[in-house]
């Protein structure tokens, strides 16, 4: 008789097969790209042929996220994962009294304590926020373009450490974003992850009990990444000393802190420990597993869900011949002698066009942004001068989360906000529209016009369930590339339901729904469906859509995605049904087209520039500073910023700072969490503020006077 | 003499300043502006049922106060308040949220214990219908009278008209400096912006000093409650109309809005009238708080008003205990670029619908 033990988690399935003692005879770990059922089968069939897996002979017994529904088809016993790890640390580690098991999109923390010789176990787990996961290790490490191999072997101690919001893998995210646009080095962001997780560990899943030697780490992020289990062994070192628990050297800590080779099977181990001490879970062969992945998780889809995003060939067709153009629009470069140039510094990449006088959109490029903000610029203006060779730039315009620190760096003529930007852009084409709508990899913007003018608008950047980078996220992890989302989403007959919110809800009734046999396409699908939910009402609050206007422009680089494209011409006209909806030709442009006609306005104004030139540009010299000097003290947050000082030639210096700069000088202070950091500190505040009040005093304000007399105790005479 | 610098106070203030001077009282105390500390500190555990914050924030002022050196504390229920457009519209009541609201904070200074009592400060809180002036000394006199022996009504009587007097002083006061900026406007065809509120947002605490942005970028700002009244001026905005028969009066707002029985609302009606007829104002900045149950109904009508003549309209409508610093910065920037590029269009415009320019503006 064979035992075999099943983990059917939310990225990978494991199982080990052992003998009638419990010695392991073969194992796996392999990812599933969210075939659960399938790959379990693949399993089934490969233990039957090569290991002689018998049907009605051997047991099998199951655990993790998706075994539930698995387990019934092929007669499996079903275990609760964390009985599972639980069972296989105290047969496996009787000494242990703390285990932490970090998967994929969980973490789950267990305390054994020994009362009067029985055991008992305190368990926590959290499977609803990215914060504190493996996943989001593995995308930060994705995103700063680092191989799994080498992300593995990355360290922890020695390097400094910067905040990383721990409570939200999205906040997270963003915040390693602004430390990469400041050019902290990739090492130490990584070492700031892996403060971050195990903080968040330690934080949320320890209630109060304080973790005891012996200490084992379980669950792929544990084993995989040399760094994390360095942040635990010098986290619980540091906790130790503090509690009075021991004062351990490093070496007696590599010994208190285990990592088990077998760490990612513990919960299948536990599965075979279980069965073994008991009967049932008859294996009952993988028939059954095999008809529901052919044809039986089809027909239960189609109870629950709604059909796909198009309900003909023809009507597909009909929205592509009118639509197409949002994807197949590229800007050509044509040569001209006279261009005025818009910037658009986002969050994840650079972007830039040229515009002639007569607005015409002459070139593009872009850059991912990879390290701080001038390497950014730099970057851009190299493509821009290769274009233009001996052409003149007229102006300059910056938009997005770089605009104040590069104005004058650069010397742009203008620094537009965010909101001008892209309703200039919208406006240029559709010049009556009463809203745009743009969205963004990481921002979703809703803009109301009236008069020509944004007289309001929703900024949303800090959740992520209506934004691009969330499906392009999803897409990923389906493996599947950028460019094919929206076909595949078209392809759906089927798509499941998916319910407005939080994307870290959305991430987890994704898994559901794959529990549940929905594919990738179908789920691309569906989360196309609910996107202009979360766009207008999650996150820009909007309920009445036919309040805001019947002309609608949508923009911004997720409208490039012609199932989200769809699914918003859908959902408006559902709620506004003589609504008109224009997609923006250059969708992606956006931004930097708006600076680029903000810039030529005020050339037209002005007929001079104030650009540097692109050989000033190539010659910026900077340094980056971040240290305990550059830490913001305006709040308990204590952001960790960095100062990134630039020579301009006419800087004033700051001679007066804790990191004196010398004349000729200028400082752009950026991972700041809020404005109130841009400011350096108290002394900088007194200056910004006195030259505030000079200006003040010149156009007055009325409330100004009433503050001042209204509440004088004494009546005034009055002459 | 402590007193909340709190709600109807402001637009009251100086007339209570006049009327206690007038009695004798020795020191009027004040409370400080409204800040997020001084709520933390004195108003926290004190709010019994959910308001506006600028309701809330009356918790503050009095815990504030009651570690001050005073002996009384006078929490005015103000019923109806004195306005300019009184005699022009139904009534000048004062929103019943905010009437009520020394009543509604009250109750979580008693909840556990007498607090004034505790801390030896005797408190008085008065009916206070300001629109019905003749009947003001004798509801004053009666609450007043436990707390200051020997006061009689006549005394009151006098005081109260002190009072008035001291207010409409101020109010002539920042009035004129209004009509200064409007000349220098006109002197330098300059854009100014209108700010309509309520009286209490321009407490810092209360309006997060929003108005004070568009400073910065060289832009005066007038006060819908302070805006110059002169004969000339208003012949010159609203006289057509007067003529034809549209209106009665410069002050008549019955074309646009009918029901006038709040006080600040007719008044932030007015505002918006007057706005789209000076050339000067290209921007109006509506501010109102989260929750605001009087603002709701006017938030249309006012836009409405104010854009049929051209003149930009921006709200931020949902101030609460925190000031938004990011959004009101991009809020702001968003504005002012509007501002810088239409103000001039906009002023020409307007004028060309006005008769010449008088001469009174260019003293």
């Amino acid at each position: 008789m064979l035992l075999l033990g099943i983990d059917v988690g939310s990225t990978t399935c494991k199982y080990v097969l052992t003998d009638k003692e419990g010695n392991i005879i073969h194992k796996a770990y392999e990812r599933h790209n969210t075939k659960q059922a399938e790959k379990v089968l693949e399993f089934l069939q490969r233990l039957e042929g090569n290991f002689g897996l018998k049907p009605g002979r051997d047991r099998v017994y199951i655990t993790g996220s998706g075994g539930g529904f698995i387990g019934e088809l092929i007669g499996a016993r079903f275990v609760q994962e964390v009985v599972a790890v639980a069972t296989a640390v105290e047969k496996l580690h009787p000494d242990v009294r703390f285990v932490s098991e970090i998967g994929g999109e969980d973490m789950k923390t267990i305390f054994i304590k020994e009362q009067e010789g029985k055991k008992n176990r305190q368990v926590y787990m959290q499977n609803v926020c990215a914060g504190g996961t493996g996943t989001f290790i593995e995308k930060a490490g994705r995103k700063l373009g680092i191989a799994p191999e080498v992300l593995s072997q990355m360290g922890y101690e020695g390097y400094t450490l910067h905040r990383i919001s721990a409570k939200c893998g999205i906040f997270a995210e963003a915040d390693v974003n602004s430390l990469v646009k400041a050019g902290v080095a990739t090492e130490e962001i990584i070492a700031s992850l892996f403060e971050a997780v195990v903080y968040q560990n330690l934080s949320q899943l320890t209630k109060g009990n304080t973790p005891l030697p012996k200490v084992l780490l379980l669950g792929g992020p544990n084993l995989f990444f040399k760094g994390l289990q360095e942040a635990w062994r010098v986290h619980l070192q540091r906790l130790w000393q503090e509690r009075g628990i021991g004062n351990f050297s490093r070496e007696e800590m590599e010994r208190l802190v285990l990592v088990p080779e077998n760490s990612v099977y513990y919960a299948a181990l536990g599965c075979v420990f279980t069965a073994l001490e008991e009967d049932g879970g008859v294996y009952a062969g993988y028939e059954k597993l095999l008809w529901w992945v052919n044809e039986g998780q089809y027909e239960s889809k189609l109870r629950e869900g709604k059909c796909g995003l198009v309900s003909s060939l023809e009507e597909l067709e009909e929205f592509k011949r009118k639509y197409s153009y949002v994807v197949e629009n590229k800007i050509v470069p044509k040569k001209v002698d006279e261009v005025v140039i818009g910037c658009d510094f986002g969050s994840t990449t650079a972007k830039a066009v040229c515009i002639t006088p007569e607005k015409e959109i002459v070139f593009s490029c872009y850059t991912l942004s990879k390290g701080n903000p001038i390497e950014d610029a730099k970057q851009i203006f190299r493509q821009i001068r290769e274009y233009l060779g001996n052409g003149r730039v007229l102006a300059l315009g910056l938009t997005g989360y770089g605009k104040d620190l590069l104005k004058d760096v650069l010397g742009a003529d203008v620094a537009v906000v965010e909101t001008v930007a892209h309703a200039t852009a919208g406006l240029h084409f559709f010049p009556d529209a009463d809203c745009i709508c743009d969205v963004g990899g990481v921002d979703v913007k809703v803009m109301i016009i009236r008069q020509g003018s944004v007289v309001d608008f929703r900024l949303n950047s800090q959740c992520s369930s209506g934004n691009g980078a969330f499906l392009q996220g999803v897409a990923e992890r389906f493996n599947i590339p950028l460019s094919e989302i929206a076909d595949k989403a078209f392809s759906a007959k089927a798509m499941p339901n998916f319910t407005m919110g939080c994307g870290v809800f959305l991430q987890s009734d994704i898994v559901n729904q794959q529990r549940k046999g929905w594919k990738a396409e179908e789920i691309l699908a569906g989360l196309c469906y609910v996107l202009p939910l979360n766009v207008w009402v999650y996150a820009g609050n909007i309920n009445n859509l036919s309040q805001v206007g019947r002309k609608f422009i949508l923009q911004g680089g997720t409208h490039r995605n012609l199932a989200v494209v769809k699914s918003q011409l859908d959902f408006i006209k559902s709620k506004v049904p003589d609504a008109e909806v224009y997609v923006h030709p250059y969708s992606g442009e956006a931004g930097a087209i708006g600076a680029a006609l903000v810039a030529l306005e005020h050339y037209k104004r002005h007929q001079r520039t104030n650009f540097r030139g692109f050989e000033a540009v190539e010659k910026l010299t900077y340094r980056s500073i971040t240290s305990k000097d550059t830490v913001c003290s305006w709040c308990p947050v204590n952001c960790q910023r960095s100062f990134i000082d630039v020579y301009i030639g006419e800087g004033e210096g700051r001679p007066w700072s804790k990191v004196p700069l010398e004349a000729g000088w200028v400082r752009l202070i950026v991972n700041n969490a809020c404005p109130k950091g841009l400011v350096e500190d108290e002394r900088e505040l007194k200056a910004v503020k006195e030259k505030m009040e000079r200006v003040k005093h010149e156009f007055p304000n009325i409330a100004d006077f009433v503050k001042k007399e209204a509440f004088r105790t004494r009546v005034q005479k009055v002459h | 003499m402590g007193i909340p610098r709190f709600l109807n106070v402001w637009g009251t203030h100086q007339f209570w300043v006049g009327f206690f001077n007038a009695l004798g009282v020795g020191k009027v105390v004040f409370s400080s502006e409204t800040s997020e500390e001084q709520y933390r500190t004195y108003g926290k555990g004190r709010i019994t049922m959910d308001s506006c914050f600028p309701v809330k924030a009356l918790a503050g002022h009095i815990g504030e106060l009651l570690y001050k050196d005073i002996n009384l504390l006078f929490l005015p229920m103000i019923y109806s308040l004195p306005s300019f457009l009184k005699g022009h519209v139904m009534d000048t009541l004062s929103c019943t949220r905010v009437f009520m609201s020394v009543e509604n904070i009250k109750a979580g200074f008693l909840r556990e214990g007498n607090v004034f009592e505790e801390r030896g400060i005797k408190m008085v809180s008065p009916f206070v219908p300001f629109a019905e002036a003749e009947l003001l000394p004798k509801y004053l006199w009666t609450s007043l009278k436990e707390v200051i022996p020997g006061l009689t009504l006549e005394e009151t009587g006098r005081a109260v008209k002190e009072g008035f007097k001291a207010l409409e002083s101020f109010e002539k006061r920042m009035r004129e400096k209004s009509l200064e900026v409007v000349r220098w406007c006109a002197k330098n065809n300059r854009p100014a912006i209108l700010v309509l509120a309520r009286p209490y947002h321009m407490d810092p605490g209360i309006g997060h000093e929003i108005d004070g942005e568009f400073q910065v970028y060289g832009y005066p700002v007038l006060w819908y409650n302070y805006l110059p009244l002169d004969d000339w001026l208003l012949d010159w905005l609203f006289g057509k109309e007067i003529r034809e028969g549209i209106i009665k009066s410069p002050f008549d707002i019955s074309d646009v809005w009918t029901s006038s029985y709040s006080s600040n609302t007719n008044e932030i009606i007015w505002g918006a009238k007057f706005a789209t007829r000076l050339p000067w104002i290209t921007g109006v900045i509506r501010l109102s708080s989260y929750e605001c149950g009087m603002d709701q109904p006017t938030f249309t009508p006012v836009q409405k008003i104010v854009e049929g003549s051209g003149t930009l309209f921006f709200k931020f409508g949902e101030l609460d205990e925190t000031k938004p610093a990011g959004s009101v910065k991009i809020r702001v920037e968003t504005i002012v670029y509007y501002l810088e590029k239409y103000s001039e269009d906009i002023i020409e415009k307007k004028l060309r619908r006005l008769p010449p320019l008088p001469e009174k503006l260019f003293l």
